[in-house]
């Protein structure tokens, strides 16, 4: 996703003095003609279509950049851009402080008790998100279970009002998104060797120090696949927020989907998904400058 | 008996698609497109399997409706929804875009003869269904005294708790804002919304939005919000199934749902031959009304429904006594737009 | 000492993350057999009644077959072009990274609606609306970068020495690949299969779109009806879903424990036996 990359293209006639370099970049093996049958799929079945409605961002109403203008125009819209990818952040965060000690316990449990955690993260994964978020809601709402029984012990004298907050949005989002951060890493933990953590040991280092010098580093590549896959989903989500937040919750799924669906404002609903895309991909692009994502999920940077 | 009926009739749905294989449309079957659950079950049982036995037709299935898909079917020219239940205000706008077919002289003339509020008609659409706005209030929390006009349901001093409002602009909220703030029923639209976001200011830490039919119930029952404006006949069923609900019609909105027929389609013509056969039946039309406690689009089927519903059939005269407006939805369709635009900016603040 | 003191938290955390999760599924199960048709909690009675619907309306089971169909078929779609792609990124050169990576992460950014206009669109003209092929076909779009991610931090972790050593004792590239690569990252291939089909299994936005009635999936039937009401049938489909679920993992993991026990015993009684 280096930017550098792309735009050294751009420059290709000007600087023949490094024809190298050029030549590197075009180079393809056998290993990169495997990326063939995806990109031709892909571009038949998803960006030809979605090139089509994107165009209409541009022409639907009238030409131009209008819609993109009225995204800017209206505080609105950015502020629900903004309010998604700190949704999306936070539920990641919560997610990944969650799923990587649960994960490690996988790796040294008993197998017995491996198959139950397993089973533990996966088991809900089968059960509609709208019918769990509806669970989600039964429970946490001021006069749900939660409340209820917290009140007869108690231990609050008010409902703690969880739903229609970010609380709500975030308890519920990370219930989602939780088995999308736990299987890559269980997934790359238990490749590693464990006797390199031992031989560390054995040079006289504390279980603590290699578990933090050896085991961490090389789990590093399952994390970055959980931190990729939940927060890029997160983004997406509206259905949970949708019944687990308030009005000042609102994703820009929700609000796309709305244009789309309502009020039929393909062209505005096209330019407000180009906005996340392109959000996302700068995002993304900062965020492997500093922490590699490239080099820990591809060996390369 | 209720259960077996659908399975009939879902069995006949199963082999006629395999029958019609690769979604090719017979040159006898209608595809219905509705809101789907059970109403649609519902609807379909009482209005559209009896005529389809009547004219050897064959029904064929699909839900829910979504205009995004309808639009991209007239466009493309590639129409498979032959009837489809919509809002009056998307029917008004796509009738004058185009994208519907215009009913013909026998249909306007059938609807003339079933007595159909011409305000709820236009030039593609007939009404298929009414119900109202109104207001619902937890029995438990207001058994002696709760609000009967939208004055008192926004007066929360009066009346303490939580109101919920649906979250969708023609969901009547601005009528009833309107309404609660003094303004004439007759003089409702076109709506002065500044003053109806004035008044909804008043009492907007204490509105919670619902997005779907069943959360206004929940809402309602669990007395999470004891006051919302909600759809009558979801409270009159849940009431029914012993959850501690009520309506109170006071300034009811009568709203309803058109049905139509997306432009080009192939067998339009037996659907239209179905929308004469629906009005010249308002037995159909009662049937529905104690299946899917929705009020009938004509007046004459009220009196077949059972005595003990018809206080709660929208449409029927008590209902309609209380009424304070209907829903004006040419209004609708030419504002939509700038109002939900306006209504995500205010909510988000 | 510390260690202990470690693990017990862990097994502390994990049961608190385990409960959370489950959680939800505590209020399903009862509403499910709930009597009243409004889902509350706690239930006030007890009745089948939701479960003999789903028997007696054949299209919750046709509609259950068809996701069930499209689900697996995407799933093993996206795990071969997801793991052909994962290969030429982290071992391939090819020119274009930047370009391709993001048309290769981009169907999980756009959103399912936009997604589900614009190939409703494209799959009018041609006919694939409705059909297994097409659901097929963009199911696979939204699952592929699942397995693409999981196979690739699986591949980085994947020892190439153990691969060389393969290749330098005469094994050609294909053979070492499917006998040590590609057992390596088995587990990342299922993690990215298991969320390839979920995400069709459960997917309604894209689903709305394709779906008519020659073809229609279990979320769109449980979906079609929430805007008016949800009764417990929902509860009941996904108390079922469950049961099924639970009842695989559990044949598969007794299966296993008696392959191991019959494996145990070949072994003692027969010392050669492989």
């Amino acid at each position: 996703m280096s930017l550098a990359q792309t735009t050294g293209r751009g420059g290709a006639g000007r600087r023949s003095a490094r024809p190298s370099r050029l030549r590197a970049y075009f180079t393809v093996d056998g290993w990169g003609l495997l990326i063939l049958p995806l990109v031709v799929f892909l571009a038949v079945i998803f960006v030809v279509p979605l090139g089509m409605l994107i165009a209409k961002s541009f022409t639907d109403p009238t030409l131009g950049l209008d819609n993109y203008r009225e995204i800017f125009a209206e505080s609105l819209y950015l502020k629900i851009l903004t309010n998604t990818f700190v949704i999306a952040l936070s539920v990641t965060a919560v997610t990944l402080l969650l799923a990587y000690p649960y994960a490690y316990l996988m790796t040294i449990a008993t197998p017995v008790w491996r198959t139950v955690l397993l089973l533990l993260v996966l088991v809900p994964f089968w059960t509609s998100v709208l019918v769990r978020s509806f669970a989600l809601v039964l429970l946490l709402r001021d006069t749900g279970v939660l409340n209820t029984i917290a009140q007869d012990v108690g231990l609050i004298s008010e409902p703690f009002p969880i739903m229609r907050t970010m609380k709500g949005v975030i308890f519920g989002m990370v219930q989602v998104a939780l088995p999308f951060a736990v299987l890559p890493i269980y997934a790359t933990m238990r490749n590693i060797d464990t006797r390199l953590t031992k031989a560390a040991q054995g040079l006289g280092d504390r279980p603590s120090g290699a578990f933090w010098r050896v085991f961490v580093p090389l789990s590093m590549p399952g994390v970055a696949a959980g931190l990729l896959l939940t927060f890029i989903q997160a983004l997406g989500y509206y259905i949970t927020p949708a019944m687990l937040g308030g009005p000042k919750n609102t994703m820009i799924g929700e609000l796309i989907v709305q244009q789309v669906s309502t009020v039929l404002q393909f062209g505005f609903a096209a330019a407000l998904a180009v906005l996340l895309l392109s959000t996302t991909f700068v995002l993304l692009a900062i965020a492997s400058r500093f922490m590699n994502l490239e080099r820990m999920l591809m060996g390369r940077s | 008996m209720r259960t077996k009926a659908i399975s009939l009739v879902s069995t006949a749905a199963l082999v006629l698609s395999v029958a019609a294989c690769g979604g090719g449309e017979d040159s006898d079957s209608v595809t219905v497109t509705m809101w789907g659950g059970q109403a649609q079950e519902a609807h379909v049982k009482s209005y559209f399997t009896p005529w389809a036995k009547e004219a050897d037709v064959s029904i064929r299935q699909d839900s829910p409706t979504d205009y995004a898909k309808l639009d991209a079917q007239v466009k493309s020219g590639k129409v498979s929804w032959g009837l489809a239940e919509v809002e009056p205000n998307y029917a008004k706008s796509a009738c004058d875009a185009g994208k519907l077919e215009k009913l013909p002289e026998r249909v306007v003339e059938a609807a003339q003869k079933a007595e159909i509020d011409p305000a709820q008609m236009n030039d593609c659409a007939i009404p298929i269904l009414q119900y109202t706005f109104s207001i619902a209030y937890n029995t438990d929390k207001f058994g002696d005294k709760h609000p009967t006009n939208w004055a008192e349901f926004f007066d929360t001093k009066a009346f303490p708790g939580k109101r919920g409002f649906w979250k969708y602009v023609t969901g009547g909220i601005f009528e009833a804002a309107l309404l609660a703030d003094g303004v004439a029923p007759d003089e409702l639209y076109p709506l002065d919304l500044d003053r109806a976001f004035r008044k909804l200011d008043s009492i907007k830490d204490d509105i919670v939005w619902y997005d779907t039919g069943d959360q206004q119930i929940q809402l309602v029952a669990s007395g999470e919000a004891p006051l919302v404006q909600a759809w009558n006949g979801r409270v009159t069923q849940a009431a029914k199934a012993g959850e501690p609900v009520a309506n109170e019609y006071g300034q009811n909105l009568i709203s309803y749902d058109q049905i139509v027929i997306p432009k080009g389609y192939k067998n339009a013509e037996l659907a239209q031959d179905w929308m004469v056969w629906f009005l010249e039946n308002p037995q159909a039309q009662a049937d529905d009304v104690t299946a899917s406690g929705y009020g009938p689009a004509s007046p004459q089927a009220v009196e077949l429904v059972p005595a003990d519903v018809q206080p709660d059939v929208a449409g029927g005269a008590e209902v309609n006594e209380q009424s304070a407006a209907l829903m004006n939805y040419d209004y609708w369709a030419e504002n939509y737009d700038e109002v939900t635009k306006r209504f995500n900016t205010w909510i988000a603040k | 000492m510390t260690r202990v003191l470690t693990r017990a938290g862990l097994i502390l955390l994990a049961a608190l993350i385990g409960a959370y999760i489950l959680l939800p599924i505590l209020i399903i199960l009862p509403m499910s057999v709930s009597d009243s048709a409004f889902l509350t909690f706690p239930p006030k009675g007890f009745t089948w009644q939701w479960f003999e619907e789903l028997k007696l309306d054949p299209t919750w089971l046709e509609a259950a077959t068809a996701s069930l169909r499209v689900a697996a078929l995407s799933a093993i779609l996206s795990v071969v072009l997801g793991t052909l792609a994962a290969l030429a990124l982290v071992r391939g050169r090819f020119p274009f990274r930047g370009p391709v990576l993001m048309v290769l992460l981009a169907p999980l950014i756009v959103p399912y609606v936009i997604v589900g206009l614009a190939v409703y669109i494209a799959f009018l003209e041609v006919g694939l609306t409705e059909t297994t092929l097409g659901f097929v076909l963009v199911h696979t779009c939204l699952g592929v970068p699942y397995v693409m991610i999981n196979v690739c931090a699986g591949l980085v972790a994947v020892d190439r020495r153990l691969e060389m050593a393969s290749m330098n004792l005469g094994a050609g590239p294909v053979s070492t690949f499917f006998r040590i690569t590609l057992p390596a990252i088995l587990p990342n291939m299922l993690a990215g299969a298991l969320f390839a089909f979920i995400t069709s299994w459960d997917e309604v936005v894209v689903a709305i779109f394709m779906s008519g009635p020659t073809l229609t999936t279990l979320p769109v039937k449980m979906w079609a009806g929430i805007r008016v009401q949800i009764d417990p049938t929902l509860a009941a489909i996904s108390s079922l879903a469950l049961l099924v679920i639970v009842g695989c993992f559990l044949i598969i993991g007794l299966g296993r424990l008696v392959q191991r026990l019959l494996a145990r015993r070949n072994l003692s009684s027969d010392s050669t036996g492989a």
